[in-house]
């Protein structure tokens, strides 16, 4: 049972045909420093796209090369369109790659992504391809706070060439490495990529974040998207797994990141943009970017439970292992939603587990009575251990058990006792508990 | 008079509240309250994975159909039934506190199997006690003494039933005397027994 919104991607090599960009109006202005530097694998004709772009004052549609293989470059602010239809708004330069079935990334809050979606005026179900970053910067006071709303403007257009004495550096989530929103903070002094000067992009009415978007993919080098910046991007945070690194745009950049800055080329394997299924993004639109989406997606069995919500932070400031690497913001592999999906169940499990061993002693509980680790409640003083020889295989006619007396029903099977196999068509039992 | 609380430390004393009560001059009769059974529920504020709980755990009865696990504790002697939402009930306990610790042993068997549990919103919901007059009771004259509140159907039920609203607890009387009370708490139960002593001594009909 596959989303109608992937029905058009197969398992194997996606048809680059199948995508047509669409280039908003403007978008040959924000171009001139892209342009230089965007290097598409095999792909001259887009690199004619600028020239395509000046000319028509319209959107300018594009239809990717044939011989475009993957992975395949795509500057901010271009509409894809699969050739089934779907429209997938980049708002921030994006690789978009064929990534393994292995690789599952999750958009990640991707509400103030889809505010733009007016600025494409024809799209229906336009949904945002929430690419690793959302190039902000964020005044470092006034940065606590991600709020996902932002004028649809900026997104699309890049801000204006502010000021900005900081430079911000948002790295791109990819692939791999997912930080959760409570990893958002070393935002605030997220080293800034300088604007490119003539942008006519309306100043951003919320506090501007650095516009950098810039990641190193295979050493293709994007240069830095004048992308507004005037949402703090929840992403932010998250993408310091997938860094771009800002060495090419200037000094002073502060680079943020969960793993603490420092130019670093994303791997290969890591960076890979999805797009996201319009489906799914519009859901977690509507959520708070502090919601867990990996754990809203999937609950294989009862109804869904509510994580408390410093539960989420724990593991978001932990960094945890099992839970957080398999969340990605932005981006999940098309082909692999199902999979996700499925494996889903299995990695909350085993997140929890390694979170509760990590965080055993350091935080148990914020609740009434913390669990302390064994100093009141002790354990069970029998352990149970099936360290026996003795075992009988066999099916079951009926388990019959009232209080502490059970009582076996089996058939068929073959018992191992006492070194010497007995085989049985029926057998009957009674033990107490 | 006083009523005593078999396993439990619990000791209430009950006075008389007739000075013209038909009492013999034996004013210390030791009224036994067993309390039987104590239910109580918690929250582990995580989500648990009941199949997890079922192949790993130790001492469980998985019940897909329900969708439930039970688990049982031999230490306190417990039952609890683990749903998949993180509430758990806890049934079987003998006291208060009994029940409390095997909650407590619970969770942190569900924390060992590598839930992120929390022990929280514990809360004692239901106690069952029983109790023995060393008289056999009228019911019928119970029942007429205290018609509204008190409810006899001896086609449908050997006992009448005398439940005290304020207390929120429920008497069951039987004509041999005996009694089971159950209400929220081991307190109310108490207070049940011995707001209900004197109007069945009223309807005594022989002498155990």
């Amino acid at each position: 049972m596959q989303s109608k919104a992937v029905e058009g991607f197969m398992k194997g090599p996606i048809n680059p045909n199948n995508f047509v960009l669409q280039l908003p109006a403007n978008y040959a202005q924000t171009l001139h420093k892209p342009t230089a530097s965007i290097v598409i694998p095999a792909g001259q004709t887009l690199q004619n796209f600028t020239t395509k772009a000046n000319g028509s004052g319209a959107l300018a549609t594009f239809s990717l090369p044939p011989g475009v293989s993957y992975p395949v470059q795509i500057p901010a602010g271009v509409t894809l369109q699969t050739s089934s239809g779907h429209l997938y708004k980049v708002n921030v330069p994006v690789m978009v790659t064929q990534a393994p079935a292995s690789n599952r990334i999750l958009p990640q809050p991707i509400q103030h992504v889809m505010e733009p979606r007016e600025q494409v005026a024809p799209q229906g179900a336009v949904a945002s391809v929430a690419p690793s970053a959302v190039l902000q910067t964020i005044p470092p006071p006034a940065a606590d706070t991600y709020t996902p709303a932002a004028p649809s403007t900026t997104l699309l257009h890049p801000s204006e060439p502010q000021p900005v004495p900081h430079q911000q550096h948002l790295f791109l989530g990819q692939g791999g490495a997912l930080q959760p929103p409570g990893a958002l903070q070393p935002q605030l002094t997220l080293p800034a990529v300088p604007q490119p000067p003539p942008l006519p992009t309306p100043a951003p009415v919320t506090p501007d974040s650095p516009g950098d978007d810039e990641f190193t993919l295979d050493g293709i080098e994007f240069s830095p998207q004048p992308l507004d910046m005037s949402q703090p991007s929840p992403f932010a945070a998250q993408l310091s797994s997938g860094q771009a690194c800002g060495g090419q745009l200037g000094a002073g950049r502060e680079e943020v990141g969960q793993d603490g800055g420092g130019s670093l080329p994303v791997n290969a394997g890591e960076a890979k943009a999805q797009l996201v299924e319009p489906a799914k993004l519009e859901m977690d639109l509507m959520r708070d970017f502090n919601y867990n989406d990996l754990e809203a997606l999937q609950q294989l069995d009862g109804a869904c439970d509510s994580t408390s919500e410093e539960e989420a932070e724990e593991e978001e400031v932990e960094g945890g292992a099992g839970a957080d690497e398999d969340e990605f913001l932005g981006m999940i592999n098309a082909e692999a939603l199902k999979a996700l999906q499925e494996a889903e169940g299995s990695s909350e499990d085993d997140g929890s587990s390694s979170d509760s061993d990590a965080l055993d002693d350091a935080v148990e509980e914020v609740e009434e009575d913390p669990l302390n680790s064994g100093d009141d409640v002790s354990e069970q003083d029998v352990p149970d251990l099936f360290d026996t020889d003795n075992v009988v295989v066999c099916q079951y006619d009926k388990i019959h058990r009232s209080k502490n007396r059970w009582k076996f029903y089996l058939k068929d099977g073959v018992m191992c006792f006492g070194g010497k196999d007995y085989v049985f068509s029926k057998a009957v039992g009674e033990a107490e508990w | 008079m006083k009523i005593d609380c078999v396993c439990t430390s619990w000791y209430a004393s009950v006075r008389t509240l007739r000075p013209d009560s038909l009492m013999e001059a034996n004013n210390d009769v030791a009224l036994d309250i067993i309390i039987t059974n104590v239910v109580s529920v918690f929250r582990t504020r995580c989500h648990l994975n009941l199949r997890t709980i079922a192949l790993e755990g130790s001492n469980v009865i998985y019940k897909p159909e329900v969708g439930k696990v039970l688990m049982k504790l031999r230490k306190p002697r417990i039952t609890a039934s683990i749903w998949s939402s993180g509430k758990i009930i806890c049934t079987g306990a003998t006291s208060e506190e009994e029940a409390k610790l095997g909650a407590r042993r619970l969770a942190r068997c569900l924390q060992k199997l590598g839930f992120k549990v929390k022990f929280t919103a514990f809360k004692v919901v239901n106690v069952l006690a029983v109790c023995t007059m060393p008289f056999h009771i009228h019911l019928i004259q119970f029942t007429k003494n205290n018609r509204p509140i008190a409810s006899y159907e001896p086609e449908l039920h050997p006992a009448a039933s005398y439940r005290i609203k304020n207390l929120k607890a429920t008497v069951q009387v039987f004509s041999t005397g005996s009694i089971t009370v159950t209400g929220p708490n081991v307190r109310h139960v108490a207070m049940a027994v011995e707001q209900i002593y004197p109007l069945l001594f009223e309807c005594k009909s022989t002498m155990r």
